[in-house]
């Protein structure tokens, strides 16, 4: 059975211009990718901005339109559903946001920014609701008592555990993660992701992780997939991508990262500096004759490369 | 090679006015920046390394801001200077990196007039000079086409370019003292590694003293010669970059080495520092401000009135405590704080 399978995915932003406001070009921000995500692994999308990746994350939830393409989610093609049949399948697959700050609705309480889901998809009496709204709080790690607060009355790691919560309420089983921690200090990212690495295990949850840290990346996920304007240009387990970059662009990425110990600052400025060059001149390399980048050729069974 | 003090801070204290108390965000910092040298300045949000930076600056609102201390910039005490002498060092001999490439130019302005704009307050050029020398400018922060960017508007400008304009305008005047807000926090790592190699060529063609003022621990890996970790408005400790690094010992520090995910790698879970950073007005004032978020360590190891001592050559740490800090070790400190 497919857990989840992105075909040929499509997302498109169309150009309008000259006469009666015609399409005259494309911005192709997800253009043809394929993936697929097992049950209870992490898949990191990782990429700089503008890649593509927070696109192919909203277009898994709806929140994008996909110009073609296919969605597979347990077998069915989420694309082709209607509205209707499509509503089953939303509460499986939930979102966490980037910013704490911008994603809870200041005028709301915790109770009614948790309760949302519950209230749009199952028939609960209130005293129902409120009680499940203190379970998942309690298995965020925050206090029942504080259902009645605010969203201001909170730090920036409760808070994004309160949109934890509210991802958890109707028992997911997909969540996508678009850049949960970036706005984070170090310490109270380190609180996030142990947890997100605990609800897995607990609730068997499958991630689709995005974010542009190769750190966090490396610490959070089984397999990788780097984008690059809009493709994915290379795939495999992090052990493959880390040890065993082929792309000429993960290499790039990954020797850009700081290296931590710096008595080598002089030896990694050294090699960034080699691939850049490496990087400049075997660019071209990498593009068809349209200037697309080219399909993905498996390497092992695991690692797939975007090689000419 | 001999180094000069470039930037002496003495006993630096800065409050901010709440309601009608004053509370320090800078409480009696010493630092000193030399010549041809990079100082980090590593904490994470709340800890005083803006304000720090600011301070120096001059840049907080005076009617709500007290100073105490003093701040020696070539033998000169800016703290004693008057808005309008004060005006004269800020951009011409200091010059300052914004963290948001976005807001810290103006939209509405073309980049070659906001390179001017300092160049016109503190130099005597002609309008033509100028314009040769931004477009010098723009050339050496690695601008493919001065000509062209020097006419054009911010938003026609990519993350990365902008924070370049940012940078021309920083060392428009050529100043012999730098500081970098968080340069690189808002750009991705590709970009992030050329503006810092880019900062790092001029730092050693200028020979400029710089704060770097950071919460990437990598950044600094790669950037500074020294660094000073602070935790709510104080320097908990100082060292040579290679001694922090390879022998952090404040409990702080440590927490934060062990949180961050890439130096971590391997280690399935990371460390987590129990409880918040303290809000200004509810700052521990007496005894070791990290207490609170290290409770499993026995409270009659810190000092009563914590010191900086000298544990070796330049290797400063705040408070006894360090002696005695291990990481949690049941699982039960680890745990989540409940709030």
């Amino acid at each position: 059975m497919t857990f989840l399978k992105l075909e040929n995915l499509k997302v498109y932003y169309p150009v309008r211009g000259g006469f009666f406001k015609r399409v005259v070009d494309n911005v192709k921000a997800v253009d043809d990718i394929t993936l697929e995500l097992k049950e209870g692994e992490t898949y990191g999308l990782v990429g700089e901005s503008g890649c593509g990746k927070s696109t192919t994350g909203r277009t898994l939830l709806g929140l994008n339109k996909a110009t073609s393409g296919k969605i597979i989610f347990n077998d069915v093609d989420l694309l082709s559903l209607n509205r209707r049949e499509y509503s089953q399948y939303r509460k499986d697959i939930q979102m966490i946001f980037q910013d704490p700050y911008s994603s809870l609705n200041p005028r709301k309480r915790v109770i009614d920014i948790i309760a949302e889901p519950i209230r749009n998809f199952e028939k609960l009496s209130s005293k129902e609701v409120k009680r499940k709204v203190q379970e998942v709080l309690e298995k965020v790690g925050l206090s029942p008592e504080s259902i009645y607060k605010y969203p201001h009355e909170f730090s920036g790691g409760q808070r994004q555990r309160i949109g934890i919560a509210r991802a958890l309420t109707l028992n997911p089983r997909l969540i996508v993660a678009d850049e949960p921690v970036s706005a984070l200090d170090v310490s109270v990212q380190a609180q996030v992701l142990n947890f997100m690495k605990d609800i897995q295990k607990e609730f068997n949850l499958t991630y689709l992780f995005i974010s542009h840290d190769l750190g966090i990346i490396r610490h959070m996920c089984d397999r990788i997939g780097i984008m690059y304007k809009g493709r994915i240009v290379e795939q495999g387990t992090t052990e493959d991508i880390y040890e065993n970059p082929q792309h000429i662009y993960t290499k790039r990425l990954l020797s850009a990262i700081p290296d931590i110990n710096p008595d080598n600052r002089d030896k990694h400025m050294a090699f960034r500096k080699q691939v850049d060059a490496e990087f400049n001149n075997s660019f071209n390399q990498y593009f068809d004759t349209e200037g697309k980048i080219v399909d993905l050729r498996p390497l092992s069974e695991t690692h797939s490369v975007a090689l000419p | 090679m001999s180094k000069q003090p470039l930037l002496k801070i003495n006993n630096l204290s800065t409050s901010f006015r709440i309601g009608d108390d004053y509370y320090a965000a800078v409480d009696d910092v010493s630092l000193t920046v030399n010549e041809n040298e990079v100082v980090a300045i590593v904490g994470e949000s709340g800890c005083g390394k803006s304000a720090l930076a600011l301070s120096i600056m001059q840049l907080h609102p005076q009617e709500r801001t007290k100073m105490a201390g003093e701040v020696l910039f070539n033998g000169k005490n800016l703290l004693s200077l008057s808005v309008s002498e004060m005006n004269k060092v800020r951009g011409k001999d200091m010059g300052m990196i914004f963290q948001d490439p976005l807001t810290a130019l103006n939209p509405l302005m073309r980049v070659g007039q906001q390179i001017e704009e300092s160049m016109k307050n503190h130099l005597q050029l002609s309008d033509a000079e100028m314009k040769k020398r931004s477009l010098e400018l723009l050339n050496k922060v690695g601008i493919p086409n001065p000509e062209r960017t020097y006419m054009q508007y911010p938003h026609e400008l990519s993350g990365g370019m902008r924070q370049r304009v940012v940078i021309a305008i920083a060392i428009a005047c050529e100043p012999k003292f730098l500081i970098a807000d968080e340069p690189t926090t808002a750009l991705d790592v590709t970009i992030q590694a050329q503006i810092l190699d880019l900062m790092r060529d001029l730092q050693s063609q200028m020979k400029t003293g710089i704060i770097l003022i950071t919460h990437d621990l990598g950044v600094v890996a790669e950037m500074a010669d020294k660094v000073a970790v602070m935790y709510a408005g104080e320097i908990v400790e100082f060292a040579d970059v290679s001694t922090l690094y390879n022998n952090p010992l404040h409990p702080y520090t440590r927490s934060l080495f062990n949180s961050i995910p890439s130096a971590a790698h391997g280690q399935d879970r990371l460390h987590v520092i129990q409880g918040i950073v303290p809000s200004l007005k509810n700052l521990p004032r007496t005894g070791c401000r990290f207490s609170e978020r290290i409770p499993w360590i026995d409270s009659a190891t810190h000092e009563e009135h914590p010191a900086l001592h000298e544990v070796e050559k330049d290797h400063f740490v705040r408070c006894s405590c360090y002696q005695h800090f291990h990481f949690p070790k049941d699982a039960e400190d680890l745990k989540y704080d409940i709030s």
